[in-house]
Formats: structure tokens, sequence, C-alpha cells
């Protein structure tokens, strides 16, 4: 397939499935199915006034929305749809998706201390606890998924699940990974950061109009990424009977999505003491658990 | 030619960096400024690798050790820093003379 | 090196440069501690357009999560985090800004008047680079490769020491 015809259908599923998902996540939260509902909600906030707060951070307030989109979907590019080479094809690829998603952190956090308001920069903060925690076991899962394939190109991390999905192979990792992306991505048993109830609406508090259109549409673009990530690292990328291999990773990565807002539909908050708890005393050691596991199954 | 250009940006850095350390009176801003320090020593090596010795990898090793330094050095520095903190108050350099044998 | 990979290293240098300045220049700690974020993330690309893409992307990974922390402790200690108060955060100017420039004048002048010799046209692909890298820290450079990551634990061990209160604080004493 030649690159213009790959980037051009890469595109359009890509948008396709941010826009899935924002149907997906309205039926979520409010358990009603519309198809034209992100359209409405999408063009109302185009059309809302922008109030700024007063005595603001102004370069972080225009900096922080765009910074965030950018990250998810310089994440997002580096991913393989299909067979042949993804849009930018990084020998050092699986390290590049950490590096991008780094960058959701300082955009939060950036987001958090701008407006020069409290329950903002209280969200922030407690951001960057969670993701400095979060990102230890998705590094290291990572890592292991790139001891497997003996390379960070992310089309051989997909080559080498041809016969065994990572999923089967290294189950401690993937369980690790899909926790902390939903972390990464503060769904809600990990959204301390937004905490509707307790910190009413932390970061995003105080932002409207243009600028909370795009925090929303790029959390869209987050979780699309991170479940492409999912897809692509741990359940067999395009690898599939029968169907083609874009639709094949289009129906995974909708169906990893899916399960993070249906989990995140139940799920009960988790309180900032335990988060930490969590991840620094069991999930990062059981990543580490998880890298000799794949090293012993690799030399047998 | 380019390896003088990179050479040139990072003594430029290394500059800032002494600035930074020798005029601030804040630990964490004085540890920022060993931060650009170090930076610009990295910097230094990945351009004698690129146009010097391309396929000598200790030289990338080294960047990576110098990567190890500046994490250990945040990580003391902010040990010592909340220690001073929750003793005297403060992390100002010039209030730091107490700490004269 | 291509006229574009120059382009880059230039502007890139030119932004590291412009954002190392800001960080002593500001008065807001979270400014100065993204503005460092934003100089290294530059010698990152700088890595990147020197070909050196492992080390590129690894700079900038790194620096998101060190610099974010630093943003942290700025607040933390500082007396007026915000800036809004115009406190002068300085001292002892003159020899320290006539210390920089004087002994970065003399880099620039080493840099300038040595005889580099010949420059290599040619890297290996990334790839090969990886691979090489890994076969350098895990076969010769080993040793020193173990005794970085003792040197970490070490670290680890006297950060959460150095940083743990006295016994008679807990007590309330």
């Amino acid at each position: 397939m030649s690159q213009t015809v790959y980037w051009i259908v890469t595109i359009l599923l890509f948008t396709a499935g941010v826009y899935l998902l924002a149907v997906m996540e309205r039926w979520a939260v409010y358990g009603r199915l519309e198809l034209t509902y992100p359209v409405k909600s999408w063009l109302s906030l185009l059309g809302q006034e922008s109030v700024t707060p007063r005595k603001l951070d102004m370069v972080f307030y225009e900096t922080a929305p765009l910074l965030f989109i950018t990250a998810a979907l310089l994440a997002a590019m580096v991913l393989p749809f299909g067979q042949g080479s993804p849009a930018i094809d990084l020998a050092t690829g699986a390290l590049f998706i950490n590096a991008s998603l780094a960058y959701v952190m300082v955009a939060v956090l950036m987001a958090g201390w701008a407006p020069n308001g409290v329950y903002a920069m209280v969200g922030g903060w407690r951001f960057l606890g969670q993701l400095i925690a979060y990102s230890m076991p998705i590094v290291m899962a990572i890592t292991a998924t790139v001891m497997r394939a003996e390379s960070m190109a992310l089309t051989k991390i997909v080559d080498s699940q041809q016969g065994l999905w990572n999923i089967v192979y290294q189950p401690v990792g993937f369980l690790l990974f899909y926790l902390s992306s939903m972390a990464l991505a503060f769904l809600p048993p990990f959204d301390l950061p937004v905490a509707p109830g307790t910190l009413a609406g932390g970061v995003l508090a105080e932002f409207t109009g243009v600028r909370l259109l795009i925090f929303r549409v790029g959390r869209l673009v987050l979780v699309m990424t991170l479940s492409l990530a999912t897809t692509v690292l741990f359940l067999g990328g395009w690898h599939g009977p029968f169907l083609p291999d874009f639709v094949w990773t289009f129906l995974k990565t909708l169906a990893v999505a899916a399960s993070f807002f249906g989990i995140s539909r139940f799920a009960v908050r988790i309180r900032y003491d335990s988060l930490l708890a969590w991840s620094w005393k069991y999930a990062t050691p059981a990543a580490l658990f998880n890298i000799l596991w794949v090293g012993i199954l690799l030399l047998l | 030619m380019e390896l003088t250009i990179v050479l040139t940006i990072a003594a430029i850095l290394f500059g800032i960096g002494i600035y930074g350390v020798l005029g601030q009176t804040n630990l964490v801003m004085i540890m920022m400024g060993v931060e650009l320090m170090l930076g610009a020593a990295m910097l230094n090596l990945v351009a004698f690798w690129r146009f010097m010795h391309p396929q000598t990898f200790s030289l990338q090793m080294f960047v990576l050790v110098i990567m190890t330094v500046m994490a250990l050095e945040a990580a003391v520095g902010f040990g010592i820093a909340t220690q001073r903190f929750r003793s005297k108050g403060s992390v100002e350099s010039e209030e730091a003379s107490d700490l004269k044998g | 090196m291509s006229t574009t990979a120059l382009i880059l290293l230039i502007f890139f240098g030119l932004v590291a440069i412009w954002f190392g300045w800001r960080v002593f220049m500001t008065s807001s700690m979270v400014r100065s501690a993204l503005s460092l974020l934003a100089s290294m993330a530059a010698i990152g690309a700088m890595f990147l357009a020197m070909e050196a893409e492992f080390l590129g992307i690894l700079q900038i990974m790194m620096m998101a999560t060190e610099m974010s922390i630093m943003a942290i402790f700025m607040t933390m200690f500082m007396m007026d985090p915000g800036g809004m108060g115009g406190m002068d955060m300085s001292h002892q100017k003159i020899p320290s800004i006539g210390g920089g420039m004087i002994v970065g004048a003399l880099v620039v002048c080493i840099a300038a008047f040595t005889a580099w010799g010949n420059m290599a046209l040619e890297v290996p692909l990334p790839d090969k680079q990886n691979y090489d890298l890994g076969m350098e820290l895990m076969k010769r450079s080993m040793m020193i490769f173990e005794s970085a990551g003792t040197t970490i634990l070490v670290a680890m061990i006297a950060a959460v020491s150095t940083a743990l209160p006295y016994k008679s604080d807990i007590d309330g004493n």
C-alpha cells in the first residue's frame, strides 16, 4: 500500500474512532446512546463565551490545551494501524510513546497553575503525583514487550505477536499497562485531577469555550491513543483472521476503549493516598516481576 | 564548522548555568543552574559522537551516565532541601551561613 | 550533514539558549521550571537533529518528569512562588554575571580555535545505533553501567534518609 493511501486511511479511521469514543463516553456516563450528540456538544462549546479568570498566567493558559492535544496526537502518529510502515516509523517508537505521553502531565500541570485558582492548582499537583507513580508501570510494561520483540520499532513488536499475543504471554504486563493507561487518561477510578464532587471540576474548572473544547477532544484523542497502544503492544495489533488488517486494529481499539469506559462507569474514585500506595508498593514491583518473567520465558 | 556551532551553543548554556549557580540565592534555583551545565556537557558529548567518532558508542553511554547524574543530583538535592526547610524554614543560601564549621 | 538538519540544529540551539536565559529572568517559579524543561527539550531536539535518536527521545522523556518535580519543589520552598510580590532572588550580581561571561567566552574560544580535524559525514542507522549502544552497555562498559545503577540505589537511600524527619520532630518536640 502506498504511503499516501496509508496516511488517508489512518487519519480517517482515527477521526472516526474519536467520534465514536465521544458517543461511547456519553453512553457510559449518562446511559444515552445519541449518535449526533458530539456534534451538538462541540458546536455549543465553540459558540460559548471564553471567560478568563483574573490575574492568570496567560502563556500557560493558552499553551496548556494545545500541548495536551499535541502530546496525545504525537503518540498516535507512531502507532501502526496496518501492515506497512506507520505514519512515522521510528526505530525507537516504543520509547517515543512514553516521551510524548509524559507531556500530557506537563500540560495538565500548566492548566492547573495557569488560571490562578485553588481547586485547579490542587488538581494539577495531584496529577503530577499520580502520573509519576503510574508512568513507572507503563514504562516497564512497554520494556517487557520490547524485550520480546528485540526491537523498539512498533511494527516489529506487532510482528513478534504473530503466534501468541502479548496478553497471553505476559498477562501481568497487560494488566499493569491497562490500569496505568486509565490513570494516565484520568478516567473515573483515577479521575483525581478533575474529581467532580470533591474538587468541583479541578483542572478543567476554569476553562470555558474553545479551550475546554480542545481539552475535551484532547482527552478523547488520548483515550483513543492509549487504546491503540494497548492494541498494538498487547493485543496483537493487526493480526486476526478473515478481515483486513486495518479493520482488525480498529475493532480491537474500539473494544479496548469501550472496556475503559465500561469500567469507569461502575468504579468508585480511589483516594489519593491509596492511589499512590498501590502504585509504588504493588504495581512497580509487579512490573519488575513482569520483566523477570519475560526474561525467563525468553531464555527457556 | 557544525561542531564549532554546537560547541558554541553548549558554551553559552554553560555560561548561563554558571551565572545561575553563582547568582541565585535559592537552593532549587542553584540546582537548575547545575542542570543547565550538565545539559551543556551532554550536548558536547553528543556533538563529539556525531561529528568525530560515530562508531564509538562509549560516548553515547557517557551521555546516559550524565543523565543518571542529573537525576541523582536532583534527588539528593531535594532530600537536603526538604531537611533544611524542615529544620530552618528556608532554603536560601544567604541564610545558610550557620553551616560554616 | 544536510542543510535542513543544520538549520534545525541552529534553531533549536537558539531556543535552548533563550529558554535557558528565561529560567533566571522570570520571577514566577513554575514558569522558571518549565522554561528549563523547554530548554532541555530543545537540547533533546538538537540530539535528534544530530541523528542520535535514542538519546534525543530519552532526554525529552526524562526531562518532562524531572522538571515537573522541580516545579512542585519550587512552589514548596520559595517565599514568593507566583512571582507577584516582585522579590529579587539573586545576589552577588556582578561577580556572577562576570564569572558566567568569562567562563562562557573561554569555552567559546577553545571551541573556535581548536583544529578539530575532519568531520564524520555518515552515522549508523537508528536501528544499528540502538543495537550497538546495547552491546556497548552490556559488554565492554558493563562495569560502568552497573556502577551507575548502584549509584542510583545509594542516592535513593541517601535522599530518603536525608529527608526523613528527626525522631524528636515526630514526637512533637
